[in-house]
């Protein structure tokens, strides 16, 4: 028997085929690595950058930091805006977030669930705040803004945030509505559910991932939102982007930088790795993939 | 008692998200606009004027500024889909690991820009990482110029690094609405590689790729923070420039030209993509 024979020849094929495994695997392995590091790398730098120890400086011959200290993070806690400004950040974010969920709420609503036309017009109208770039908005914004008295102030950044945010809001809330079927209300609708039991017991529990994406990306673009609030509330109102451009433009200080790049960066990517447990589904994708 | 037919209540629910956006963007461009021909001006008297355009297109500047930015959205649109795509099919394949990547590849998407901007900034800085390694390894004995280049490679870099995720996401999503049956079939009748690649993924998943490439386009053609920080002194971006001549020359009138010309080159974009979606679509 073949199977007994120990001497038996494998047949060319087989063999090439696991050599051609073997190598798949190899190649997976190494784009794996080269992945990591692409991501890692530049982060792995910052964090060296923000624990240089004033004493022994990090300079070009050295590839890493001589010694690390935290020293840079207690100046930049003690003689920066850097408290102020995570205190505007993080109280305008989650305003914006609220306000933009408020009005985009009964919007996405209609755009989801109702027949009505030019919808495909409405849906690249609600694109437009991300579609024009931001610079040509806010300069002509900050003229609005100054004539309304909203320039320099908390309320006008709040909605310029909303402004910024507002897009994703819509288009992820609305493809959200999309996907309820029709089949569902009408079996609500014929056991005698009034508009409240809908909304509480089919609307808000069947879009609440949507509603949970919209606002996460809500809540980042606030986050990083730079153009208006470099216009509209520099400088009496400086959030982490601003400060951080301060850092990158006339005062380069590279140290300095990499601390605030950190504290910006950090809650975001944790928010990243906690939205990626509870959605599913790619709503970025979804409400993006058509323009 | 289908909620399908449209009422008053419909229409007050959609201006409560759409009236928000159209009040704020429609001042922005009428505003923009007007003032590009000398209406609502604020350094002048308000008068109807041809000047403002005049200066701004008979100048050099603004005009380097044009052709930089188209040159930086074109780049860093081919760039970024050219690198994600490859990735995105890696990615199609179910395989072990790929939920922990997914997420590690996804991380500068969370990342804004201007954060990007810095953590590339020290990697391409004269000595930064890149340029530390390669004289280590002796591959060049005098540092690359790779930031504030005279042509913009790094700003191209940020901008893929940044977008990259997102125009993942676009793609792989086009990419998983393929049936496996089809690429089988293909593989079946004898189509290699490569023509799998070029004749059946790239193809179908072109809608995809088109909309990312559009929105890349738009993001790094308008970009003001990362151009500030990482592009060459001269030419600045067109954002950039908008932002000098309006705060620095106070010339907001000449600003607004610049403005206009943004938005009619985006939307001029965004209605060739139009086309070649009903283009390509009308051929599969």
């Amino acid at each position: 028997m073949a199977s007994t024979d120990s001497k038996v020849k494998i047949p060319l094929h087989l063999i090439q085929a696991r050599r051609m495994r073997h190598f798949y695997l190899l190649l997976m392995i190494f784009f794996m690595i080269v992945l990591i590091l692409w991501v890692g790398i530049p982060i792995l730098m910052t964090v060296m950058w923000s624990l240089v120890d004033p004493k022994n400086p990090w300079s070009y011959p050295n590839v890493f930091p001589p010694s690390f200290s935290l020293a840079q993070w207690k100046y930049v806690f003690d003689y920066t805006d850097i408290r102020r400004a995570l205190r505007t950040s993080y109280s305008l974010a989650p305003l914006s977030v609220l306000l933009s969920l408020v009005l985009s709420l009964p919007t996405s609503y209609v755009l989801g669930r109702k027949k009505i036309p030019g919808k495909k017009l409405l849906m690249l109208v609600v694109l437009l705040p991300i579609i024009i770039p931001g610079m040509v908005v806010a300069l002509s914004l900050s003229r609005v803004f100054y004539a309304f008295g909203l320039s320099q102030t908390f309320f006008g950044l709040v909605l310029a945030h909303t402004l910024m945010s507002i897009p994703y809001m819509i288009r992820v809330m609305t493809t959200s509505f999309q996907a309820i079927p029709q089949d569902v209300i009408d079996a609500a609708e014929n056991l005698g559910a009034n508009t409240f039991v809908k909304i509480r017991d089919i609307f808000l529990p069947m879009i609440r991932p949507g509603l949970l994406a919209g606002m996460i990306f809500a809540f980042t673009v606030s986050i990083e939102e730079f153009n208006l609030t470099f216009i509209i509330g520099t400088p009496t109102l400086m959030t982490i982007p601003t400060i951080l451009y301060t850092f990158l433009g006339y005062n380069f200080i590279r140290t300095n930088a990499s601390v605030v790049a950190l504290l910006m960066m950090t809650p975001n990517i944790i928010m990243l790795f906690i939205a990626e447990r509870f959605l599913k589904s790619d709503y970025l994708a979804a409400s993006l993939g058509k323009m | 008692m289908k909620e399908k037919e449209i009422s008053p209540i419909d229409i007050l629910m959609l201006l409560s998200g759409v009236g928000f956006i159209l009040l704020f963007i429609g001042f922005a461009i009428f505003l923009t606009l007007f003032q590009s021909f000398g209406l609502f001006s604020i350094t002048r008297k308000s008068a109807f004027t041809l000047e403002n355009w005049k200066a701004v297109l008979q100048a050099k500047e603004p005009m380097d500024s044009l052709f930089f930015s188209l040159k930086m959205g074109l780049l860093s649109s081919i760039g970024t889909v050219v690198v994600a795509f490859p990735i995105a099919l890696f990615f199609r394949k179910g395989g072990t690991g790929k939920g922990i990547l997914g997420s590690i590849i996804k991380v500068p998407l969370f990342i804004p820009a201007l954060v990007a901007a810095f953590l590339i900034l020290n990697l391409i800085a004269y000595h930064g990482l890149v340029n530390t390694t390669l004289m280590l390894l002796n591959l060049i004995h005098e540092p690359l110029r790779m930031l504030n280049d005279k042509f913009g490679w790094g700003v191209v870099f940020i901008q893929i690094w940044k977008n990259l995720p997102f125009v993942l996401l676009i793609v792989m999503a086009s990419l998983a609405a393929i049936r496996d049956d089809t690429i089988d079939a293909a593989k079946n009748l004898g189509a290699g590689y490569w023509s799998v690649f070029f004749r059946m993924y790239v193809p179908l998943a072109m809608p995809g790729i088109l909309v990312s490439m559009i929105l890349m386009f738009i993001r790094a053609f308008g970009d003001f923070p990362i151009t500030s920080v990482a592009g060459p002194i001269y030419p600045a971006s067109m954002a950039v420039r908008m932002h000098i001549m309006a705060t620095v020359f106070q010339e907001w009138d000449q600003a607004a030209v610049l403005g206009v010309i943004i938005i009619v080159t985006t939307f001029m974009v965004i209605w060739a993509y139009s086309r070649l979606a009903e283009f390509v679509k009308r051929e599969v």
